[in-house]
Formats: structure tokens, sequence, C-alpha cells
């Protein structure tokens, strides 16, 4: 892996010697492994070293930006050149400044308990098939299964015109899994994702095989005993897939800063909270039972990071608090222009990316129930464990869930499969209805998209199981 | 030049020489810049530079691959790709790569977009010409995108290839009013003729015509889209006609080839041409790209191929190769005699919808689907503009969608947004029957 960091240096020192308000530069090396398999066959094994660095400047009010990975001083320098240039000859009206920051020199790494580098190729795949053959002998017939894995060294060094100097290292596995499903001629399909910051014990944590079983039996049942519900207003148990999908859609999203000011106008769109709105901070958007936090800090995460790619200490950040819309999520850019301080937000997928806001893990905070007490009081409703068609508007205020696995409660039982129930409502209703949230959060991996070009980035999404009330479900 | 091609030749030999069975090599030098802006200012430039050849060998049927940066340790790189084949595991699908000695057609591309100057002059005018079209103040983002890469190509199975390919795309979105604004996109592959002022027109136009927006009522309406949301419908076809798609079941033309799947004046097509963003002579094996009907006056006709698919499915590759799977390039949907306005004028009570995004499905096989749609969403009676409205959905079905089509325009439009509206097109306006649209209750 490549990373030299004299040249990260050097682009900076060029850089500072430039009239230049803010300069930094960044620089990333990323092992990456990629295993594609379709039906246990092995399409590909893809391994790669992506490695570069990238200058950002703040300069007359503006921002440039310029990567390359080419590792030498003159295309150092021609990065710097090119990023000065940019930022001087932005123009903007309204000067754009960081928000004030001290420079901070430390390391940081994440665990590995069982090392990725010591598990061979063979071994490798050999995980992947061996999945396969879990899949077809477990008794549900599925014609097709198709599997993907990356795992990632990330090794990064940042260092600022502020005095910073960080250098980092994250091992990361995630994997896809797909499953098409067939019964009574008729077929039900699953995406999974699995996602996890650390070594090969990833496999232990996720136990793919028992939950890819599960996932491929829940969609046999609902072809075979799945009933359709009778639409109209009842009580739903939301799972933490949903719970957790509907903390990341609809409030980290619209909580995000740089949406809030329109920068992410014309891509991922802006928000419902925007200054001189209906919402703000301080105004109520949930039950008072509702409390959503974005930590990127969680161990072992998908999400997890110790500074953000701006230099910033990442700390838990309070989203919607007791219902109430709390913090938003910044970079040092968009808290400058809300007047704040950072916390810790910004990231990026690479050396050629700029570093925005974004989410990290994203969940509701657990109450006081067991799930059995929640279901208990339900007189008639649905249990909407998890999710597989969605989607929400790009004011992050009408959104779309679609149940995989969900069942109909009838006086406080679970009763028959439930065949894609749907909630399709407003963020404010959503979050309004909730009256009571389990004790168990469970987490799941994601990748979140944003940006142009586009830069998908891992989360987790999550939360405990929550009860909402009288919501519209058809 | 002609040395980075040699560079890209040796490690095909020299992974030959130890012992692959099949190599390919593409070494790319692109050059990529974009301006991004909101709130009409620039907040942004980027540039970025990448040196990378992609190297994929076949080792008794094991298929491997790599990235080399800027042709830096190149042996070492060869043997541990080798020495991984070596441990990987057999791929008895795999059908070799494009075998042969091809000619292609010269490239095209415009070395202006290597460096463009003064981007941040194009993106003010294209405000400025949404401000006008808007009528009033205006607050836009998006982007102003330029490509130009040098390709060198060699195989160990005889394709030898050099091609240039440039791009340029302005995306505008502005809006006039919170919840009132439009869309527009100008995408090229040279810099004549490239107007980013039409697609801030465009936006402007379609926001002053949103102002007010109310609430959409559910139900089943004739929707006629705009050739920029119709793109994103012929990006969902289009990766649905790849054989990859049909090999996973992640398609609703599984076991449908030669069945009538939409109205008999539909004709599809997959064609990187010259005037497209992603103009290419070559696919990723090597094989000269061409054009690909296939859905033919209402009939499937093909699923896209690599060499290896297309021997799964015991036809011919179309060109459509990418490094490990086949995929569509530039999808073109014929025009017919019919002016839009004549295709609005047939539309007695529907909706005229402009941009969407987040399209998510249920069940890729069977097609059932939502989508958002964005920017303006307009009431039709009488074939004119009634109302703006917001907040509604498509929710329905991609195999119903294609043959509920009632009419399509002759104007055409290449767009390209985002991953929404995604691979590029060349797209219409197109009128639906019986689109079931949804709402938050």
């Amino acid at each position: 892996m490549k990373m030299d960091e004299e040249i990260v240096d050097f682009a900076l020192e060029y850089a500072k010697g430039k009239k230049v308000e803010y300069a930094e530069a960044r620089g990333q090396s990323q092992q990456r492994d990629q295993l594609s398999l379709r039906n246990g066959i092995l399409e590909a094994y893809a391994s790669a070293v992506d490695d570069g660095f990238c200058v950002r400047i703040n300069a007359k009010g503006g921002i440039g930006f310029a990567s390359s990975n080419k590792w030498t001083k003159e295309e150092a320098k021609e990065v710097v050149d090119l990023a000065f240039k940019y930022a001087t000859t932005a123009n903007r009206k309204e000067k754009l400044v960081f928000a004030e920051e001290k420079g901070v020199k430390t390391k940081w790494s994440v665990e590995q308990k069982k090392k990725i580098e010591n598990v061979s190729p063979e071994d490798r795949v050999a995980k992947f098939v061996e999945l396969n053959k879990a899949l077809t002998s477990c008794g549900v017939k599925i014609p097709a299964i198709g599997a993907q894995c990356s795992i990632d060294l990330i090794s990064k060094y940042f260092v600022n015109s502020e005095g910073s100097k960080i250098s980092s290292f994250v091992p990361k596995i995630g994997a896809f899994v797909f499953v098409s499903v067939a019964e009574q001629g008729k077929t039900e399909q699953a995406f999974r994702q699995f996602g996890y910051s650390g070594g090969w014990e990833a496999f232990t944590e996720w136990d793919i095989e028992g939950n890819m079983i599960h996932t491929a039996k829940v969609l046999r049942d609902v072809i075979t005993k799945g009933r359709a519900v009778k639409a109209g207003n009842m009580d739903l148990i939301c799972g933490s897939e949903v719970t957790g999908i509907a903390a990341h859609e609809s409030c980290g999203h619209p909580m995000e800063a740089d949406r809030i000011l329109g920068r992410e106008m014309s891509q991922a769109g802006r928000s419902f909270i925007y200054k001189g709105g209906p919402y703000w901070i301080g105004t109520r958007i949930g039950s008072k039972t509702v409390t959503v936090v974005d930590d990127p800090t969680v161990e072992h995460s998908y999400g997890y990071y110790a500074y953000d790619d701006e230099g910033v200490k990442a700390r838990r950040r309070f989203l919607y608090k007791d219902g109430l819309i709390s913090e938003f999520l910044h970079n040092r850019e968009s808290a400058a222009r809300l007047g704040t301080r950072g916390n810790g937000s910004s990231r990026t997928v690479n050396y050629d990316r700029e570093a925005i806001v974004r989410m990290a893990n994203t969940f509701v905070l657990p109450g006081k129930f067991s799930e059995e007490e929640l279901i208990e009081d339900v007189k008639s409703g649905v249990f909407m464990k998890s999710f597989t068609e969605w989607n929400i508007d790009d004011k992050r205020f009408n959104q779309r869930y679609v149940g995989r696995e969900a069942y109909l409660i009838e006086n406080g039982e679970l009763k028959h499969p439930v065949a894609r129930p749907i909630i399709e409502t407003t963020t404010l209703k959503f979050w309004s209805a909730v009256d009571a949230v389990s004790k168990e959060v469970e987490f799941a991996a994601a990748t979140c998209g944003k940006s142009d070009p586009g830069q998908g980035i891992p989360v987790f999404t999550g939360g405990p199981s929550m009860r909402l009330r009288e919501v519209y479900v058809k | 030049m002609s040395d980075v091609l040699n560079k890209t030749e040796e490690i095909v030999q020299k992974a030959k020489k130890l012992g692959a069975d099949e190599v390919l090599a593409r070494t790319t030098f692109g050059k990529y810049r974009q301006v991004r802006f909101s709130n009409n200012q620039v907040d942004i430039t980027v540039a970025w530079n990448d040196y990378v050849t992609d190297v994929a060998l076949a080792w008794k049927k094991r298929v491997v691959a790599t990235q080399i940066h800027n042709f830096e340790d190149v042996d070492g790189n060869v043997k541990r790709l080798l020495q991984l084949a070596k441990v990987s595991q057999e791929n008895p699908m795999f059908g070799g790569f494009a075998k042969g000695k091809f000619k292609y057609a010269a490239n095209k591309a415009d070395k202006k977009l290597a460096d463009m100057e003064d981007m941040a002059s194009y993106v003010s005018g294209a405000v400025d010409a949404a401000e006008k079209e808007a009528g009033g103040k205006i607050d836009s983002g998006g982007i102003l995108y330029t490509k130009f890469e040098d390709v060198y190509l060699a195989s160990s199975e005889g394709p030898i290839g050099v091609d240039a390919r440039s791009a340029v795309e302005f995306s505008i979105r502005a809006f006039v009013e919170r919840e009132a604004s439009g869309h527009g996109v100008e995408c090229s592959s040279t810099l004549k003729g490239f107007d980013p002022a039409k697609a801030g027109r465009k936006a402007g136009e379609i926001a002053r015509l949103a102002k007010g927006p109310k609430i959409g009522e559910e139900g089943a309406y004739d929707v006629i889209y705009d050739p920029l949301i119709f793109g994103s419908m012929l990006g969902v076809w289009s990766n649905m006609v790849s054989a990859y798609s049909i090999l996973l079941q992640m398609s609703v033309f599984v076991d449908k080839m030669g069945n009538k799947v939409a109205p008999e004046f539909v004709t599809l097509k997959d064609n990187p041409a010259q005037y497209s963003m992603p103009n290419r002579v070559f696919d990723d094996e090597g094989v000269p790209t061409k054009e690909n009907v296939f859905i033919d006056h209402g009939v499937l006709k093909t699923y896209l191929h690599n060499t290896s698919t297309a021997k799964l499915f015991k036809t011919e590759t179309t060109g459509n190769a990418g490094l490990v799977t086949p995929n569509a390039w530039n999808v073109e949907m014929d025009g017919s005699n019919m002016s839009k306005d004549e295709l609005f004028k047939g539309v007695k009570r529907g909706l005229y919808l402009t941009n969407t995004w987040y399209t998510r499905f249920q069940n890729y096989n069977k097609g059932d689907f939502s989508t958002i749609p964005r920017d303006g969403i307009f009431l039709i009676e009488k074939g004119e503009i009634k109302q703006s409205l917001k907040d509604l959905r498509i929710s329905d079905n991609a195999l119903t969608l294609l043959g509920n089509i009632a009419g399509v325009s002759k104007e055409r439009q290449h767009v390209h947004w985002w991953g929404e509206a995604d691979p590029p097109s060349l797209s219409p306006y197109v009128l639906v029957k019986d689109v079931h649209m949804t709402k938050s209750k």
C-alpha cells in the first residue's frame, strides 16, 4: 500500500506558500478485495490498491479541490495550483469560511480480533461458497443467489494549515446478499447488507448464514401463507430494521446542515427544515418517546470513526431529542454558515472526493418495554419486522416502507404473515405516532448515497422496536 | 501516447509469460473537472486526474482483476494477480475474452474538454437564463462536469485499440418558491453546440409553472413523461436487459425473449454513439460497440452481452462488456411523427411529470416499484396545464408501464442526471396510460 506522507506534507507546505485562508492535504491508500459470486460460483476476484492524495483550499472566499494518484512533487504542485486557481476564481458574493477548530496531532485505528491480512483468499471465497450451500439446502427453492463482498484496509493521513496531523487505519468488511425465492409459480426477492469495522471476526458477529436462511424462509412464507392487510388506521410495530431506516431517512438526512443550507439541492435535495420555515431547532417533530442520535463512536460499527475527514473529534449527536429537533449534523463549512461549531460529521469515501456532511450510525435510543409488551397492548395491527421497497421525497417528509417480514397482530398476539404491508406517511405523523419503544437496540448496515459524483458511505441504521398508534397501513 | 499503449501491451505480455491463459489490460488517463453550485453561487470546483490500468486475467477459468496506477510496480502487481488466480476458484461459466482483430471507428473526442477554461462563467450564464425564464428571483443549484479520457486497450486474444472519450454535462435545479422547482440538463460529448443556458431556461420554465402547488390526489392517471424523467425509466429497462440481470432474475424480461412487451411503436436501443456522453468505439473486451435494438417494435429481441454471457445464451456478444458484467451504455428510444404539443392535446385529464428520484423495487422479477416525482408535477386537463401539484408517488410495475405506453413524441433529448437518469439516454416525451399514483396518509 502506498502512502507517501512526504508528498502530502509537501503539498500542504506548497499550498501554505500561497495566499490561502485555509489549506488541507489528505492522502489515502485503500487495499480493496472484492468477491462477486452468483449461485455459489466465483465470477471474479478483484484485488487492488487505490491510493492518491488531494488538496482543498479556501481562498478569497471560495473553495478549490484537486486530487491525483500520481505521487510526485510535480503532480502535487499541479494539484495545489489547480485547487488554488479554482478557489480564487469562484467569485462568491457570500464568502465561505470554516468554523474554528484547533489543530490536532494524533493517530487512531480500529482493532482486528482476527486479522484480515491473515485470512487467505481461498478462505474468503469459501465463506460464500458455504453460504450458498447452506441456502440451497435449507428447504426453500432459491433459483438465484448473488453475493458480493468488499474487504478494505484503509489508511489515511490528514494535515492542515492549522497544524493538524492525523493518521488512521480502518479495516472494513461489507457484504451484500441477494436471494430470489420461488414457490407456487411466484417469486419474492430480498437484498441483505452486512457491514463491520474490524477484522474477520465480522462473520461471527453477522451470522450471515442464519440471517439469510431466515430471510429465505420468510420470503417463502410470504408467498405461501401471506395475506394482504385490510387497509385502514391501525397500530403498527416497527422492528429495529424499519425503525433504523426511518431514523436514517426522515431524521438523519433532513438534519444534515448542508441540505438545510441548500448545498445538495440539485442532487439529494433539501430539507423540510429551513430558516424561516415551520421547523427549526426546538420544534416538535415527534412524541416525547422519540430520541434519535447519530454516533460515529459505536465500536466496530460500519460507520465508525474517531476523527472525521476534517480532523474534528467524533462524538454522539442528539438529532431529535425527546421529540424535539435538537442538533444538526455539520462540517466546518456548514457550521460557519450557521454560526456554530462543527460536530465531526464530515466524511469522504476516497482521496478524490471532497468531505461533506454525512451520517455515521443513526439510531433511536432504547425505551423500557420488552417487545412482547409492545405487542401485548395492540388490539389490531401489524408487526413490520423488516422492509423491502422504501423511499422518501427529497425534502425528507413523505416516506414509504413496504414490509418484507410482517405479521398480523390480533388481541396482543402475532398471527399469520402479512404480504407486503405498506406505510406511506409524513415524517411528522410517523414520529408523532410513537407511543412506546423497546429495550433492545439492533443495527443494520447500509450504504448511504449523496453528493455528485456519488459518495456511497458505510453507515449503521438501527434502534429498538417502536409502537406507532393509529397510523394508516395498506 | 503510443508509449502508453506499449506499456499496456507489456502488462498483457508479462502476464502471459507468467502463465495466464487470457489477459485484458485497459489504461485510462482521465481528466475530470466539476463545478458544484448552490444558492446561485459556486460552492466548490473540483479536479481529479486519474492514471490507472485495469487488468483482468484468467487462469484455468479462474478470473481475477486488479488496478495498476501510473504503471508502478507492474511486475509485482502482475505476479500477485496470477498468484491470486491460482488460489481462486474456477468459474465454469467463464467463456473467455473476445477473440479477433477488430477495426475501430475513428474517435472524435473534444480536446477542449481536457481542461475547460472559465467553467464558472458557463454556470452563471445558465443561472441568469433560468432566472429570466422564471420571471423572478430563483435559488438554483447543480453541476457542470467535464471528462476527457485517453483509453488504451490490449488483449492477449487479439483486440488492441486506442480511444479518446469526452463528455460535458450541465445540470440545474431552480426554485422560485420553497416547493416550486424545475430541473434542466444539457449533455453532450463535445463543446460544439453545448448550451447550458438551454437547461437553465427549461429549469426556469418548469419552476415558474410549478408555483403554488397543491397536494395531488391518488389514482390512475394518463401521464406525460418529460424526457428527463423518462430517462430514469429507460435506465431501469436497460439495466434489466443486461444478461447478468437475467441470470440473477433481477429483471422483468426473464423468459420473455421474442415476446411482445410493449406496443408496436416502441423501439429501444443501446448505442454509445459519437454524440453521447458514454461514447466509445470498443467495449471493455475490445469488441467494437454498435447499435443494439433490444426492443424492436414492441418485441424483446436481445439481451446485452459480453463474450461469457453470450456463450451461455448461445449467441454473439453485443459489445456491452464491462470488466465483469455486461451493461448498457446509452439508451435510445425511437421517436414518432407526433409532436410534443400533439401528445399533450391528446390528454383529457392526466399528469405531466418532469423528474423523479429514489426508484426502489420490491421485486425486480415481478417489477413492482415506486419512485418519487420531484420538481414540476402538473395536472393536465384538455391538453393544458391546469394546476401545479406536489407530494405524489408513482407506485406501479415496470413491465406494466412499458406495455401501457400510448404515445411518443418526435422531439428527443440527450439526458443524464446524477444516478437517477442513468445510463444516459436519448429520450422523448412519452404518454403512458393508467399510471398509479399514491400519497402520504
